[in-house]
C-alpha cells in the first residue's frame, strides 16, 4: 500500500496547456511570463536583466551568432553561441530580420569592449532561458 | 579598472536572476543574490591574480 502510494507520488502531473503558453511567451519577451502571471518584481528584475544585458552588450560592441560561419571557421561551432544568442526570443529575431548585431568585421572586433558585448549577449540568452523556466515552472504550480 | 566594473555589472545581473529564481521567501532570495555576487566577484579577482602571476611567453 505504501509502495503504491509513493509510486503515485513521484509520478509528475504533466504540465497544462497554459503552462507552455506561459513559457513560449517568457522566451518571446523576456520577462513577459512573469508578468502574465502577476510576479511584477520578478518579472521586472529578471526580464530587466535580460533586456539590460542585451543592450549592453551591443553598446559594447559585441554581435550575435547565427550559422553564417565566418572564412576559416565551422559552421557547427557557430551553433552553440547561436542557441545561447536565441535564448532571448524576439530581440535576436528582430535583430536578425534587422541584420543589426550580426556584423563581425575586424573594425568592430578592435573595440576593447568586443569581447565583453559578445558574452553579455550570450549571458542575456542564458539567463532568459532561465527565467523561461522560472515562469513555466509557476504556471505549472511547481512554484510558489 | 573598466574590467572591474564589467566583471561587477556581469555579477550583479547573473546574480539577480540566480537570486530571484531559487528560495521560496525574499529574505532568502536577497540574501541568496548576495552571495552569488560575492562569490562571482572574489572567484573573478582571485582568477585574475592567478592568471597575472602566469608567464605567457
Amino acid at each position: 500500500m505504501v509502495k503504491t502510494e509513493r509510486m503515485h507520488a513521484d509520478v509528475a502531473e504533466p504540465a497544462p496547456g497554459s503552462a507552455w503558453a506561459i513559457g513560449a511567451a517568457a522566451w518571446f519577451v523576456p520577462g513577459l511570463g512573469h508578468l502574465l502571471q502577476k510576479r511584477w518584481w520578478r518579472g521586472l528584475l529578471m526580464g530587466g536583466a535580460v533586456w539590460f544585458s542585451f543592450f549592453i552588450g551591443l553598446a559594447m560592441g559585441g554581435h550575435m551568432f547565427d550559422l553564417h560561419a565566418p572564412e576559416g571557421s565551422s559552421q557547427i561551432l557557430q551553433v552553440p553561441p547561436m542557441i545561447a544568442n536565441l535564448g532571448t526570443g524576439a530581440l535576436y529575431i528582430i535583430s536578425w530580420l534587422l541584420g543589426y548585431g550580426f556584423a563581425d568585421d575586424p573594425v568592430q572586433a578592435a573595440r576593447a569592449t568586443y569581447e565583453y558585448g559578445n558574452t553579455f549577449l550570450l549571458i542575456a540568452g542564458l539567463m532568459n532561458y532561465l527565467t523561461m523556466l522560472d515562469a513555466f515552472d509557476i504556471a505549472a504550480g511547481r512554484k510558489p | 579598472m573598466r574590467h572591474f566594473l564589467v566583471m561587477t555589472l556581469f555579477a550583479a545581473l547573473a546574480s539577480i536572476v540566480f537570486g530571484a529564481m531559487t528560495k521560496d521567501t525574499p529574505h532568502e532570495r536577497l540574501l541568496y543574490g548576495a552571495k552569488v555576487f560575492a562569490e562571482f566577484m572574489v572567484i573573478g579577482l582571485a582568477l585574475g591574480w592567478i592568471l597575472y602571476f602566469i608567464p605567457w611567453s
